[in-house]
């Protein structure tokens, strides 16, 4: 059994060298334990109140497992499931990485895709090669926006993003009823089913695996996306100084203050590129999968993400895992209840101990450690 | 080495757990298909199925159809709208013979799928396929289950035009009110049926009509229910979902009448709902299943009225009098005869 890498609390200042594959092959090796025991421990749980609720929990995970991976049409739609929380997931790691909690991944997603949703039917007519970076800055720059606000509250005047960001998710909830019910937005012919006008053909991620190779698939481009924004987020944090600085901060702010890196400056920066990837994220839900933006279509992703960020414990790779597996639950969970009758819910059930056992885990080893050392002064 | 005992009991712990519902053999759950009856999948917007609307009463037609026909059913939730086209093309995949949509949230996504299936049944509630540009296309393989609202609209008018003419209770004004929560078609249809009853039954009752301007927000709901009554409405007639919860909250708080809508809203504020005007989506959902199973099944538009008993009244609270009711009977009975065609267009604005 290897240790598990604790952060080393190297000294503000001493740039760390970057970590070879070897060491990366360690960590990625040492790291996993923990996150996939929590997620063994809440499946037990889960298969608890499967038995309590009289049914067969060996049956109920079956269908699970064959309704996310049975067919290759199940395992192209349980990647198109993990995309967004790819993306929303990357969004609150950056943050936690940089010692802030970002609960506002909904409220940023939602932005970049309706901004991604106004410039696609704005701009309808043009060609798709002009039209698609247009519509992947207006996501991404959505959402930097409304992430930046609340780095550049925390940064100005102090105040906690975690309040700044639950409000915010809020706020655009109901702009998004505005828009879409009633609206500027509001598609004509869509009267009831609030909507946006739908998006130019030259703004439709296209879908990547031909019919004659899974029939009916969704697997849209957006995957590629998804997969060039995991490498961004890798790059900015180990391969920048600003991604060195950014993590300084995380680890300790006052230090990194006392080493001349600005922590109030980098709270906006890091923010703003969060809510750039929720807004991606939310940008290609728009293109790739609904072609125009629906009111209320997305209520979890962002949500989900705080449990992905944290059970691929803010690294790139485990993000991917952690969104792939609840891309899983969410796909297979369907077909779990039409199958076994088991009700969907049990799904929201094991996500939500995977956050207990993660969160206890963290509780325990935080007050070991305060045990063996004099307690460190946290900075909020 | 304390690890390896933790994991050693973990281990221990997982084999014990799948091995006892082996040894115990207790049976799966009774909704997966089997055989070969027609296989029915129930797909249900986000409302869940425990909406206590849409939602629930079809789930309740399935289970009838389940119970009483030889059917092999099931049912899917979605929990987001990203959910519709892949829980409609499973069931599609898995060759249903049938394959449910509640509600005109899914439009688009039946379209998508019943193209894509053009040898599976599909119906949609509510609703007509809607292409990507929002355009309504029939399909000869979907059946688009649409209710004939303004009979039910006239029933509970009929009974709100009687207790106003008679000053029943509270209802002292001779005024009675209504409010939709988006001028939409199935919510005017109601509204229309209502008004024609109002204009029928006793025609010098003064009628108002308004718009929430929303089917979620209570608040929105309590504002106009304000208003109504400050004008004089002592009986109020919701088509606002969620939002109309909270007109009847108004009409409870000010000690007045309100009429819920769908579904049976009489447990909403007992002895304020005096009756709700009913979309029976469980008999619809029934009929629908009987007919692939007795191989009548309609594709395009088709109709649920009085007459097939997929529309009606609700419970009656006890300040109803007997001539409302009876009036509502016979109503029912004319509409049913054809002596009575409720108007589908809205009057009072």
């Amino acid at each position: 059994m290897t240790q598990i890498q604790q952060p080393t609390t190297t000294g503000p200042g001493i740039e760390r060298p970057a970590p070879s594959v070897r060491q990366l092959t360690f960590q990625w090796a040492g790291g996993p334990a923990i996150p996939v025991l929590s997620v063994v421990i809440a499946l037990i749980i889960g298969a608890i109140f499967v038995l309590f609720s009289g049914n067969d929990p060996v049956a109920a995970y079956a269908a699970l497992v064959q309704g996310a991976f049975g067919t290759p049409y199940d395992i192209t739609e349980t990647i198109v499931s993990a995309i967004p929380l790819v993306l929303t997931g990357l969004a609150v790691a950056i943050a936690f990485r940089t010692g802030l909690f970002n609960i506002g991944a909904q409220g940023q997603l939602l932005v970049g895709a309706l901004a991604a949703g106004w410039a696609g039917s704005q701009f309808a007519e043009l060609p798709g090669l002009v039209l698609m970076p247009i519509v992947i800055l207006f996501g991404i720059g959505g959402g930097a926006v409304y992430g930046g606000i609340v780095g550049l509250l925390k940064a100005v005047r102090g105040v906690n993003e975690v309040i700044t960001t639950i409000m915010l998710n809020y706020t655009i909830v109901f702009v998004m009823h505005w828009l879409l019910q009633a609206g500027p937005m509001t598609a004509k012919n869509a009267f009831g089913t609030p909507a946006s006008t739908p998006i130019g053909a030259g703004a439709r991620l296209p879908v990547i695996i031909p019919n004659e190779l899974v029939l009916f698939s969704r697997l849209h481009a957006g995957v590629v996306l998804a997969a060039i924004a995991v490498v961004v987020f890798w790059f900015i944090l180990w391969r920048t100084p600003l991604g060195y600085r950014l993590r300084a901060v995380g680890l300790g702010a006052r230090a990194a203050a006392q080493a001349g890196i600005d922590p109030a400056h980098h709270m906006v920066l890091v923010m703003a590129i969060a809510g750039g990837f929720a807004g991606l994220g939310g940008m290609i839900e728009v293109s790739g999968v609904f072609g125009r933006v629906y009111d209320g279509f997305s209520s979890s992703y962002g949500f989900d993400a705080i449990a992905v960020a944290l059970l691929g414990k803010n690294s790139p790779l485990g993000i991917v895992f952690a969104a792939l597996l609840f891309g899983a639950f969410v796909h297979g969970g369907a077909y779990m209840q039409s199958h076994a009758g088991i009700s969907s819910n049990l799904v929201a059930i094991i996500q939500a101990f995977v956050l207990f056992v993660i969160a206890a885990e963290a509780l325990v080893r935080s007050l070991t450690r305060r045990r063996g050392r004099k307690p460190v002064e946290a900075i909020a | 080495m304390k690890r390896i005992l933790a994991f050693s009991l973990l281990a221990a712990t997982i084999v014990a757990s799948c091995a006892s519902p082996g040894t115990t053999g207790s049976s799966p759950s009774g909704s997966a298909p089997t055989g070969q009856h027609p296989k029915i999948g129930l797909v249900t917007d986000v409302g869940g199925l425990n909406d206590k609307s849409f939602n629930s009463l079809a789930d309740k037609g399935r289970k009838d159809a389940q119970a009483q026909l030889e059917v092999d059913t099931s049912v899917t939730e979605s929990k987001q709208q990203a959910d519709y086209v892949p829980n409609l093309t499973k069931y599609a995949q898995d060759k249903y013979d049938l394959v449910i949509g509640v509600g005109f949230l899914m439009q688009n996504a039946v379209w998508k799928v019943a193209k894509q299936f053009p040898t599976v049944k599909f119906a949609i509630i509510d609703g007509a396929p809607q292409d990507d540009g929002g355009k309504t296309e029939n399909l000869p393989n979907v059946a688009n289950l649409f209710f004939k609202e303004q009979e039910a609209g006239y029933l509970v008018g009929v009974i709100a035009a009687t207790m106003a003419k008679e000053k029943t209770g509270a209802a002292t004004h001779n005024t009675v009110c209504s409010m939709g929560g988006l001028p939409i078609p199935p919510v005017d249809r109601y509204i229309a049926g209502y008004q024609d009853a109002v204009k029928t039954v006793s025609p010098t009752t003064k009628i108002l009509n308004g718009y929430s301007q929303d089917f979620v927000d209570q608040q929105k709901g309590i504002e106009v229910g304000k208003s109504h009554i400050g004008q004089g409405c002592d009986i109020l007639f919701q088509v606002a979902g969620g939002s109309g919860l909270g007109y009847i909250q108004a009409a409870k708080t000010a000690g007045v009448y309100a009429i819920g809508v769908d579904a049976d809203q009489a447990d909403v504020a007992p002895g304020t709902v005096i009756t709700s005007a009913l979309k029976k989506v469980d008999v619809a959902v029934f009929q629908t299943i009987r007919s692939v199973r007795l191989s009548t099944f309609k594709s395009g538009d088709n109709l649920f009225t009085v007459a097939n008993d997929a529309v009606g009244f609700g419970k009656l609270d006890k300040i109803v009098p007997k001539t409302a009711s009876d009036a509502a009977n016979q109503a029912l009975a004319d509409i049913k005869s054809g002596k009575i065609t409720p108007k589908d267009t809205v009057q009072v604005k």
